[in-house]
């Protein structure tokens, strides 16, 4: 009798473990709060280039005939009773259950930034709001642009750098650079928080004349004096503010209710992906608390290492990151590391832009899962090596995070 | 008498390359309040300067830095909020 699978969420890491799983060993269930499939990195694009990129899809249309899918909310997991309760009063039960929720912006816990966000959008939340924010910026005669993130947590921890890096080109295409000046700020100690990729693009920021405001942790906003202030006790003036929201995971309940952390995220076990004290329940991309990026390629290769785990294939998630970058002005680099190896400092290239708009062109082509051979050659060539010198045990065990 | 109670958080960000240990440790000061103790294991050698540098500039207190056969841990006391 085959085995009842049920995956919840609709994203990256949902639609190509569905698309993986045995029809003959799976009866294989997506339950889905959304049918709009978004392919997010493209709204990075719609903000600061007016993209038209084909950014949303149907998800009825990417999913396999076998594969049953249902459109509603999740308001309960019951993981004692291996039961999920919906909006609509339904319930499920399952024998194996897979959580691909993924993360929300979350504005509220930023004073003043559901204001700031409503009236100036940004480019993490919805396709309307990356509009939003290219209607702003096509409007803007010169003044002081700040960006940056409001929490530590940031999905597509490359997308704050990508963002000043294209209002560069964007405004100096526009000959309104030099009538604006540009402030990038982060919590983190340099633009971006890990090192190797940081000696790579600070440089470019100061190069194109970026102010960078470090250990800039937002606090709150004052709309009224367009100011941001840090909880360092920095503040810094806007005329149009670009802020990502702080994230928070989906608003699900759960019993027990301590398999989530402080920001909604699943306790989940840094390789085998199981939710903490739980053998059947199993956690991907974004709604997870590992520590490694949230993205597109970390739910991808999740995925691949649940669908092993579910055939009975012992496997072990690495830890690794793949996320690319864009440089502006034509070139770009890959954040590459994992668990085991810290991040490569990879030189920027047009080579690598290039490769970051073709997987963008393909996304919806390898939900299908027909370019994991591809796939699986690539990440194999671009495996990061721990260096020897340094090697330490892979950390293992249950995973806390704050 | 104070009906303020203070917390010790551990912080695991053993086998964080990207983003890194200091997105935890930033993450935990969000949250934290003064006579918190924080501490934080990590794998990532860079761990050491970046926290000295977010001591230096949030005014907060490294009790300790220990280089353990398979982790470095970090234990801070929050004295700024």
């Amino acid at each position: 009798m085959a085995r009842k699978v049920l995956i919840i969420g609709g994203g990256t890491g949902a639609t190509m473990l569905a698309k993986t799983l045995n029809k003959r060993t799976f009866e294989v269930t997506v339950l889905t709060a959304s049918l709009e499939h978004m392919f997010q990195p493209a709204l990075l694009y719609v903000a600061f280039e007016n993209s038209r990129f084909n950014v949303v899809r149907d998800e009825r249309s990417l999913l396999s005939r076998h594969v049953r899918l249902v459109h509603d909310r999740v308001t309960h997991i019951d993981l004692r009773k291996q039961e999920v309760t919906t909006a609509n009063a339904a319930h499920y039960r399952y024998d194996d259950l897979v959580i691909g929720t993924g993360v929300r912006t979350d504005p509220g816990q930023i004073p003043g930034l559901t204001e700031i966000n409503a009236q100036y959008g940004d480019y993490h939340s919805t396709l309307a709001w990356a509009h939003k924010l290219w209607a702003n910026l096509e409007k803007f005669q010169g003044g002081t642009i700040v960006l940056g993130q409001a929490s530590p947590i940031c999905k597509c921890p490359p997308s704050p750098v990508e963002g000043i890096l294209l209002i560069d080109e964007l405004l100096t295409k526009r000959g309104i650079r030099d009538k604006t000046k540009l402030i990038f700020f982060s919590p983190y100690p340099r633009p971006y928080p890990a090192k190797p990729m940081n000696e790579i693009v600070e440089p470019i920021m100061r190069e194109r004349g970026v102010e960078i405001m470090t250990f800039f942790d937002l606090d709150r906003i004052d709309p009224e004096t367009k100011t941001l202030y840090s909880i360092e006790g920095d503040e810094v003036q806007y005329d149009l503010p670009i802020i990502i929201p702080p994230f928070i995971g989906a608003d699900i309940s759960y019993e027990p209710g301590d398999v989530l952390d402080q920001s909604r995220l699943l306790k989940t076990d840094k390789q085998t992906l199981r939710v903490m004290g739980f053998d059947n329940v199993y956690a991907i991309g974004d709604g997870t608390n590992l520590p490694t990026s949230k993205s597109g390629v970390g739910a991808h290769l999740e995925a691949k290492v649940v669908a092993s785990m579910l055939a009975g294939k012992p496997a072990a998630f690495g830890g690794r990151t793949h996320c690319p970058v864009d440089l502006a002005y034509g070139k770009g680099t890959f954040v590459i590391g994992s668990y085991d190896a810290p991040v490569v400092k990879l030189q920027p290239s047009r080579l690598n832009h290039l490769m970051k708009m073709m997987f963008g062109r393909i996304y919806w082509l390898s939900l299908r899962g027909l370019l994991e051979p591809m796939f699986d050659v690539y990440f194999k060539l671009t495996e990061p090596k721990p260096p020897k010198a340094t090697q330490r045990p892979t950390a293992g065990g249950e995973t806390l995070r704050p | 008498m104070s009906d303020v109670t203070t917390s010790h958080t551990l912080v695991d960000s053993r086998g964080s390359a990207c983003p890194g240990p200091i997105t935890d440790l930033a993450m935990a000061y969000r949250r934290s309040k003064v006579g918190d103790v924080l501490e934080l294991w990590a794998t990532d050698s860079g761990v050491k300067p970046d926290v000295q540098a977010w001591a230096a500039k949030t005014g907060n207190r490294i009790v300790s830095i220990d280089d353990e056969p398979d982790k470095i841990v970090v234990v801070l006391e929050i004295v700024r909020r």
